[in-house]
């Protein structure tokens, strides 16, 4: 009598991603579509491909890529060095502290990144915290700041970004049985070498993870970079802001966004695939 | 930690941990610090202290507005990404659904695909086709990057759930949505209710896709707060936001209290 | 597609039920103490006269072009302030709606200068700012007098650059320029000289980063406009303005109207009250800026800091507005490049 009621566990399963599915199309996937449509187009309306050629073969622009490129690179590789030992303290510490580092890492994620930046101007700048505390040890010269500077920049974001490379962290540490770390332990090993031998290869996944999503992260950056970098340190989000919004070159933002969203992509479908083929 | 951890160890890993807890707190702290300076001028230390700036804050129309602009639009998302991620979630996490991986992906996709991306594509469409920006554009805009945390926390909690009630739910004769209604959605409470404070939090605290929807009247307080921040930045901004702020840290322990912040580590 | 159109109209729906049911006017404004003086001398009295809502949007003159372009099909604007000749960029791209000298009451007391462009579909000037050199009184003796001063080697630490977003910084850019030789076609004198100053130099984009300078970061120097210095020698930094020898540029803020809007009637009710002598005497009196309108009282101290009279303006350089709308994307462009680190 009920089995009439029981619909098909496949079509029940796409009743319910239908709406959300639905939302992510119209929403995502058809205006990012649009906009790579806007990217080849000339001045008159014609195919052309000038926005991309100038985004590569400009100096300029070309410049701002690698700037970009080269920041996120640095930041990846301080959140990881910073990152891992926080993220192994809470992994294999006691919950509470597993409690107060979660707090910890999350709470400042969760704070929009327009204040966190704010925070950085005032300790980057020209009479700031850092300054203050550097100055009187003779460490730097009066009108010392990091404002406006690559450095400042990379402080600023690197600290924003910490929370994604420690969170990817706890949860692959975490999983990394202790009794591996035990039993090389009780072969000999010291902590430091249970640490390289053993503990950070398994979480290998989490750092690969961790990286991947800080670097992209990184170069998708818009608020902090432009906050702290200023007017003579153009990243690529910055740029294509200011080509949709102030200079109104549409194929040319497009272009750029086009690269960001490649970028990304490059980072992220390997991996996905190699998950996909190592669960198959 | 291994239990005969050798001492330096310990220390080193205290000392770095303390560095990278300064780290992470140090701007937090600078903002609040100055949001209590007597003075004009934002330096750290803050000269003199006091409340003015806070009563400067709740008395001034325009932050006033652009709060409610912020609360109104993330009221309306929460509501939207709660209703249409709970049915993802709960299908992702239980049932076969065909290609789950790129459904995944794509459902996810928006936590790492560059939000600016998004931005200037809305604000292309919006502009090609419905006239320019508007309320509906930043909802839309807040929804598709609030949506993938709906769905982990339901999904992390739609793991769980007893199949037996629900097959016994099936042959009592109960039809799909009372199914739903009655067994499923109750066990994954915890997971629905992280889900809205984590989207009411995203929406409002999101500066990048205001910045690229925005126009005059559609101010939303990231959004003025850095427009402070680029002309004349007083204490007043700081005491706003730390008001922010005290908001995130209520919803972190509510997220602690009902959901516990360890399931929203990877 | 009906759904799709009403969906939106839904949502404003309910955000405009919120929102008073007052009639509002939407203004842009330069924020900081222009944007305070701003509410204290206009928009505040003219919202309790009139019993309507102004609303103010911090944003520069280019930026708010770009979003006028941007908006074109439908406007957000009432009534826009523009300097650096962006009215005559804004009118020639059909932006703004002409004003007919019939619809101002104090039309008849402006100067000639303010309201020469009317006829071309711009707005009144309602300031007249002068862009010259500020420079520390304890610091240069003697004062600067001609603008290849600032590119004195030993200055160059003490100097700072206004980047060409803002229209002050790109009138001074534009000036200094000029007398390196350069056209608006050919800016690479002006580029090669300040790319010397860097990295010494400093370049802001926004008026209290050079407040901010002067203040704390020992600058010295800096092309900007003669009112700017009365702020902040109020601010209690010596700072004085002098037009150097080789002239300087008149740098206009007219206000106009925005074509495509519902409220004509009350955008040109706040244009004729900015143009009022008593709001005129306001503004020279809070930020020392130039008045158009002849009627202006002045006590003699604030008539001394400002330029009156017809004559005085006849003598400032002119940087023409049309030619330099079209060569402002590409002067803005190799500006970014040589600035760029």
């Amino acid at each position: 009598m009920p089995a009439a009621s029981a619909a098909s566990p496949r079509l029940e399963a796409a009743a319910l991603i239908a709406p959300g599915a639905a939302l992510l199309l119209a929403a995502f996937v058809l205006p990012v579509l649009q906009l790579l449509s806007v990217s080849f187009v000339a001045a008159d309306g014609s195919f052309s491909l000038d926005a991309y050629a100038r985004l590569i073969s400009d100096a300029f622009y070309f410049g701002v890529t690698a700037r970009t490129l080269r920041v996120a690179a640095l930041i990846t590789l301080i959140t990881l060095l910073l990152g891992f030992p926080l993220a192994y303290v809470a992994a294999r510490g006691s919950p509470r502290t597993a409690l107060w580092i979660s707090v910890l890492v999350i709470t400042p994620l969760l704070t929009s990144v327009v204040i966190r930046t704010f925070g950085w101007l005032v300790v980057l700048g020209r009479n700031g915290l850092l300054a203050q505390v550097l100055q009187p040890l003779g460490l730097v010269e009066p009108g010392f700041a990091l404002m406006r500077t690559e450095t400042g920049v990379v402080i600023a974001l690197a600290q924003v970004l910490l929370p994604f490379m420690v969170l990817t962290l706890i949860g692959s540490i975490r999983a990394v049985d202790m009794r591996l770390e035990e039993a090389a332990r009780t072969m000999g090993a010291g902590f430091g070498a249970t640490l390289a031998r053993v503990t950070i290869p398994l979480s290998l996944p989490g750092i690969v993870g961790g990286s991947l999503l800080v670097f992209a992260l990184s170069i998708s950056s818009f608020i902090t970079p432009a906050l702290v970098g200023g007017p003579r340190l153009p990243f690529l989000a910055g740029s294509i802001f200011e080509s949709a919004t102030a200079t109104l070159d549409w194929p040319f933002a497009a272009a750029q966004s086009a690269l960001l969203l490649l970028a990304v992509l490059l980072l992220f479908v390997p991996v996905t695939l190699l998950r996909r083929e190592r669960r198959g | 930690m291994v239990s005969a951890t050798p001492r330096v160890w310990r220390i080193a890993a205290i000392a770095v941990v303390s560095a990278v807890v300064i780290y992470m707190l140090a701007p937090l702290a600078v903002v609040i610090a100055t949001s209590f300076s007597a003075s004009q001028f934002l330096v750290f230390p803050p000269r003199g202290l006091s409340l003015r700036w806070y009563t400067e804050v709740l008395s001034s129309p325009a932050y006033l507005h652009a709060a409610w602009t912020s609360a109104w639009i993330a009221v309306i998302v929460t509501a939207l990404a709660v209703l249409v991620g709970t049915p993802a979630g709960v299908a992702l996490a239980r049932h076969h659904v065909r290609g789950a991986t790129w459904w995944s992906a794509l459902f996810l996709s928006p936590l790492v695909l560059p939000v600016v991306v998004l931005g200037i594509g809305l604000l292309s469409v919006f502009s090609k086709y419905f006239g320019g920006p508007s309320y509906f554009a930043i909802v839309i805009g807040h929804l598709v990057i609030c949506l993938p945390y709906v769905i982990r926390t339901v999904g992390a909690v739609a793991v769980g759930i007893d199949r037996n009630a629900e097959e016994a739910a099936r042959l009592m004769g109960a039809r799909w949505w009372e199914r739903y209604l009655y067994v499923v959605l109750p066990q994954c409470r915890t997971g629905i209710l992280a889900g809205g404070f984590l989207a009411f939090n995203i929406s409002f605290d999101d500066a990048v896709v205001a910045l690229f929807l925005r126009a005059p009247g559609i101010e939303t307080l990231p959004l003025l707060i850095y427009g402070r921040l680029e002309f004349s930045p007083d204490p007043s901004v700081a005491a706003v936001s730390t008001l922010l702020v005290a908001l995130t840290i209520l919803i972190v322990i509510a997220l602690e209290r009902w959901f516990g912040l360890g399931r929203l580590a990877h | 597609m009906t759904l799709v159109r009403t969906l939106p109209a839904l949502i404003a729906l309910v955000f405009a039920a919120t929102a008073s049911a007052q009639q509002t006017l939407v203004i842009n404004s330069f924020g900081g103490d222009y944007e305070k003086t701003h509410r204290e001398l206009i928009i505040t009295p003219f919202e309790k006269q009139n019993n309507v809502k102004v609303q103010v949007t911090t944003v520069y003159s280019a930026d708010t072009v770009a979003q006028l372009r941007a908006q074109k099909e439908r406007p957000q604007f009432d009534v826009v302030h523009l300097s650096g000749g962006l009215d005559a960029t804004a009118a020639a791209e059909g932006l703004l709606q002409p004003i007919q000298p019939g619809q101002l009451s104090n039309y008849k007391d402006l100067y000639p200068i303010a309201v020469q462009n009317l006829a071309s579909g711009r707005g009144p000037m309602y300031h007249i700012a002068v862009i010259g050199l500020l420079y520390s009184t304890d610091k240069l003796k003697p004062a600067p007098a001609s603008w290849k001063d600032v590119f004195e080697p030993k200055l160059a630490k003490h100097l700072v650059w206004t980047d060409v977003s803002n229209q002050w910084g790109m009138l001074g850019f534009l000036m200094v320029n000029q007398v390196l030789g350069g056209t608006l076609d050919n800016v690479n004198p002006a580029l090669d000289a300040i790319k010397k100053t860097l990295p010494g130099a400093t370049i802001v984009s926004k008026s209290p980063e050079i407040q901010q300078a002067f203040a704390q970061s020992d600058a010295w120097l800096a092309p900007y406009a003669q009112d700017y210095a009365f702020t902040l020698r109020k601010a209690g930094l010596p700072v004085q303005f002098i037009q150097p020898r080789e002239g300087a540029p008149i740098a206009p803020v007219t206000i106009n109207l925005v074509k495509g809007r519902p409220n004509t009637e009350l955008a040109l009710k706040f244009i004729d009250y900015t143009l009022r002598p008593e709001v005129q005497a306001g503004w020279a009196n809070a930020l020392r800026y130039s008045p158009v309108n002849k009627q202006t009282k002045l006590a003699p101290e604030v008539a001394a800091e400002v330029t009156v009279g017809e004559a005085a303006m006849s003598k400032l350089v002119e940087i023409d507005a049309n030619q330099l709308s079209a060569r402002r994307a590409a002067i803005t462009e190799a500006w970014k490049r040589a600035i760029a680190k």
